[in-house]
């Protein structure tokens, strides 16, 4: 019988024929944890261990500063020392300060990510890494410290979902757009304990930008994992980043032709139109057109989901189209993902101009998505945002969000109201 | 193992937020200090008047969202004898194995139960006693039975490796 993604790197991680329901204990390539319930992991750790404990293999455990970067209080500060001096301890070099940006973003970039590894973080977007191929869940704390003594985690092995996507987007939709259809038609708890492999032309001339927006909010339906078969142009640009390898890796996960599938789903996007999540649930989805009018206090662009060049770039042509000017009134923030996402932006020029209008350009970092961090939204403002969560009180009691694509985001800054981007660009 | 307890009652897909806001997650370490915050978002009742022993019973994919692990151990010190369910988010179930928080899924007894309701929970026989009622649910899967016996995950690794 054929094997799914998932099937083939549990496999190789547990040395063990699986089926979906069985429990593996699975080899860990990489544990990480960041400046959020790092701190806790690390204070478990030495607590468990007595404070003499050495961590399984300190070349695969990374830690990434991204929720509260640079620190907002003496409490985050002192957090984030902790995870340092810890780090410096135990001889573990892989440490991306506050300078460095979203971590699944960076560890991307440092190529340490590789298609069919199996890896930790104490995020629950981790497996928008699925997006190259690797099997990467968010976790608590436990389950963190736990690899750390063990180098090992057990998994249930999942059915598989296959989501089979044709047609290209026209003028002022993406793949943010889609993304938020499929959570609307799936539900919060449509993908539960699943993992999904996203297939079809579309998905395959996707760019990594793209792919990693549709993985990021696989947990939105309460998914174990969404992946991606790396191919084309996303594996050239992993190969320079994580070596020649990962050819032979990617290789390996493919699915096989008559590989079982628990459901699948078909979606086309030429018709595909822009889309919201309202709120005050990501799987509240409607049209923009049908929600177009509401006025908003402040737009936000970024985060794992959509904070890389390509989103940053797509919101860019949108303010051009405007003559660079947005509505009196409006705050509008742009954070890119990562240092190097920003570098691109101030090479392109996009920054000088987005400043001019009155945008607030940010350093990397999740932004929003950090409760009580910059753009923490008053009781009463309506915000629209390309974060994956708009859960009430998320990004300050008594607001609340709108989820939506870079374009839909920026359209809706230039007429300080919810915007159909077609209108503008169109 | 039985506990008896009074029933609060939720919807489907409460998500880890509003179990455990997330503007805490950075100011409260202490453990012991987790429980006066939980659900403060979702039910202000709840976090005045919960008591130890209480039963949480709610309908689909508990504790969806972050993956924070306090969403567990708030109500773990609040003293919660057991969340009912008819499913839980995937690392909500991680991390309430791992932390020592029962959680049993029973879609038919979530229908039956009323919010007050005083409901019995056997563990031995798998039931829970409800007015309208007795349920059974399912005994836990070997592997994870493993590592409630051990007294969770971590525990259950020392073992593994020797250590206890």
């Amino acid at each position: 019988m054929g094997k799914t993604m998932i099937q083939k790197i549990i496999q190789r991680a547990s040395g063990k024929e699986v089926k979906p329901g069985d429990r593996v204990w699975c080899n860990i390539d990489l544990s990480t944890a960041r400046d959020f319930a790092g701190p806790n992991c690390v204070l478990q750790f030495d607590k468990e261990t007595e404070g003499k404990g050495k961590v399984w293999n300190p070349d695969k455990i990374a830690f990434t500063f991204d929720l509260e970067a640079p620190s907002r209080s003496e409490q985050v500060a002192n957090n984030q020392k902790l995870i340092r001096e810890f780090a410096k301890r135990q001889g573990i070099t892989k440490v991306f300060d506050v300078n460095w940006g979203i971590g699944q973003h960076v560890l991307l970039e440092n190529g340490l990510v590789k298609p069919g590894w199996v890896i930790l973080g104490t995020d629950s977007h981790m497996n928008l890494l699925g997006a190259v191929g690797a099997f990467a869940t968010g976790v608590g704390n436990t389950d963190i410290v736990a690899s750390w003594i063990l180098g090992k985690l057990w998994y249930r092995v999942p059915e598989t979902v296959k989501i089979h996507v044709t047609g290209s987007f026209k003028k002022g939709v993406c793949m943010r757009d889609l993304l938020t259809k499929i959570v609307g038609t799936l539900g919060a708890g449509g993908l539960i304990y699943k993992a999904v492999e996203f297939v079809g032309p579309t998905i395959e001339n996707a760019n990594l930008a793209e792919r990693i927006t549709l993985c990021s909010m696989v947990t939105e339906m309460s998914g174990k994992i969404g992946l991606i078969q790396p191919n084309g142009e996303v594996l050239e640009w992993l190969k320079a980043r994580a070596g020649e390898e990962v050819v032979e890796l990617a290789e390996a996960i493919k699915a096989d032709p008559d590989a079982i599938y628990s459901e699948e789903y078909e979606f086309n996007v030429d018709d595909l139109e822009p889309m919201v999540s309202a709120p005050d649930a990501p799987d509240n989805v409607k049209t923009v057109r049908e929600v177009a009018g509401e006025k908003l206090d402040q737009i936000h662009i970024g985060s794992c989901s959509n904070g890389r060049f390509e989103d940053i770039a797509a919101a860019f042509e949108v303010l051009k189209a405007a003559d660079f000017k947005i509505a009196p009134g409006i705050r509008a923030i742009i954070t890119p993902a990562t240092r190097e996402v920003m570098k691109q932006c101030a090479q392109a020029g996009f920054i000088e101009k987005f400043l001019a209008a009155g945008v607030i350009f940010t350093n990397p970092t999740c932004a929003l998505c950090t409760a009580k961090h910059y753009g923490t939204l008053p009781s009463g403002d309506v915000g629209m945002s390309t974060t994956n969560r708009n859960f009430i009180g998320k990004v300050g009691k008594g607001s609340h969000t709108y989820l939506a694509s870079p374009m839909t985001a920026m359209a809706s800054a230039v007429r300080g109201v919810i915007t159909d981007p077609r209108e503008i660009i169109g | 193992m039985k506990i008896t307890g009074k029933v609060w009652k939720y919807g489907d897909d409460v998500n880890t937020d509003v179990i455990f806001p997330g503007k805490y997650t950075y100011t409260v370490s202490e453990r012991s200090e987790m429980g006066q915050y939980a659900l403060e978002d979702l039910d202000p009742e709840f976090t005045k008047n919960a008591k130890p022993g209480d039963i949480i019973v709610a309908g689909k994919n508990w504790g969806c969202g972050s993956s924070r692990e306090q969403a567990v151990t708030c109500l773990k010190v609040r003293g919660i004898g057991a969340i009912i369910a008819k499913g839980f988010a995937r690392i909500y179930y991680r991390n309430a194995l791992n932390e020592g928080l029962p959680i049993i899924v029973a879609p038919d007894a979530v229908d039956a139960i009323e919010p007050n309701d005083e409901i019995t929970i056997d563990f031995d026989k798998g039931e829970i006693i409800t007015p309208k009622g007795t349920f059974s649910f399912p005994p836990f899967p070997e592997f994870v039975r493993g590592l409630i016996e051990d007294g969770g995950l971590i525990p259950h690794v020392r073992k593994s490796l020797g250590l206890e």
